[in-house]
């Protein structure tokens, strides 16, 4: 009686969920450090957010530095 | 594929790469922010729309201590975002990278978006430090810059799509290609409209920081991510027989 053999398959597909979920992660990390200016925090805060611009703040330094455009 | 180890070693590669660009940022490119912002503030004592007083200071102080310590968390963001680019670039063209480890994938892949998504539209409209940009312009710039990296980050797809089809001897045809492309959409694209007024010392030294900050980035999340698949292989199944 022969045993199981265990062979080992390189599957290179991927789920397209997983590709959605990144590439959902791409548009709204990119827009949180890169180009959000009160717009997130106003669904919360309303008009005021735009003010007070913590995103924008908090990000200021990095945005300079990766070469966004900023003020 | 294992999708849920595929994912996390995308998402950890990034936000750890984004970390180690942050913990950069702060080591290197700090020291021209704050020159810049420096100059910021005698500009506004100067105009009278700040006064230089003991007060001023201590808010002043204690508001970029809170922006440095945010930089790190951007990063983070940022690096997990752009992993999530990486790994889903990396995912549908790993057949075609080079052969060989993962590592070695891995890094090609980085070298070839580092080069096409941020140093070519870097070199069109390169970072600037505070008290350059026109709060004016800032739209038009943000339209610009985001449009120069789509546009050369397509283009290389498209010309990575010829080189899938080309035969061997004519692979160079498709590099040759998305160069000629991207001279004449670097000629074709308007300049920053924004006049720079700071001392160029000061602007080209923080340019030439913020590239060594941003490439950090790209070698890490190589180092990272082909590292991770190379141990943890989400790519392989067992199947018995």
């Amino acid at each position: 009686m022969s045993s199981p053999t265990q062979i080992i398959k390189s599957k290179s597909q991927v789920h397209i969920f997983a590709i959605i979920t990144l590439a959902i992660i791409f548009a709204v990390g990119l827009f949180v450090v890169g180009y959000d200016q009160g717009h997130i925090f106003s669904v919360v805060l309303g008009e005021s957010a735009y003010a007070d611009l913590y995103i924008h703040e908090i990000t200021h330094d990095m945005r300079h530095a990766a070469g966004f455009p900023c003020h | 594929m294992k999708t849920i180890l595929f994912l996390s070693i995308v998402l950890f590669s990034g936000a750890l790469a984004g970390t180690l660009h942050g913990v950069a940022n702060l080591a290197i490119v700090e020291p021209y922010l704050d020159t810049a912002i420096g100059i910021e503030n005698q500009n506004l004592f100067a105009s009278g729309e700040e006064k230089d007083t003991p007060q001023f200071w201590v808010e002043y102080d204690a508001y970029r201590d809170w922006q440095k310590g945010g930089q790190i968390l951007a990063g983070t963001i940022l690096g997990t975002s752009m992993g999530g680019l990486f790994g889903i670039v990396y995912v549908l063209s790993r057949n075609v990278l080079p052969k060989g480890s993962d590592l070695k994938k891995s890094f090609t892949l980085a070298a070839v978006m580092w080069l096409t998504i941020y140093l070519i539209p870097f070199l069109k409209y390169p970072a600037n430090p505070p008290t350059v940009g026109d709060p004016e312009t800032v739209v038009l710039r943000s339209v610009l810059f985001l449009s120069f990296i789509a546009i050369s980050g397509f283009g290389a797809v498209g010309f990575y799509q010829a080189y899938k089809r080309f035969q061997s001897k004519i692979k160079i045809v498709a590099f040759i290609g998305y160069g000629m492309f991207i001279a004449i959409v670097f000629t074709i694209m308007p300049p920053n409209p924004d006049e720079v007024t700071a001392p160029m010392d000061l602007v080209n030294g923080f340019r030439v920081m913020s590239v060594v900050a941003v490439s950090v980035f790209w070698v890490s999340i190589a180092m990272i991510f082909g590292g991770l698949w190379h141990k943890l292989r989400p790519d392989v199944e067992y199947e018995c027989i």
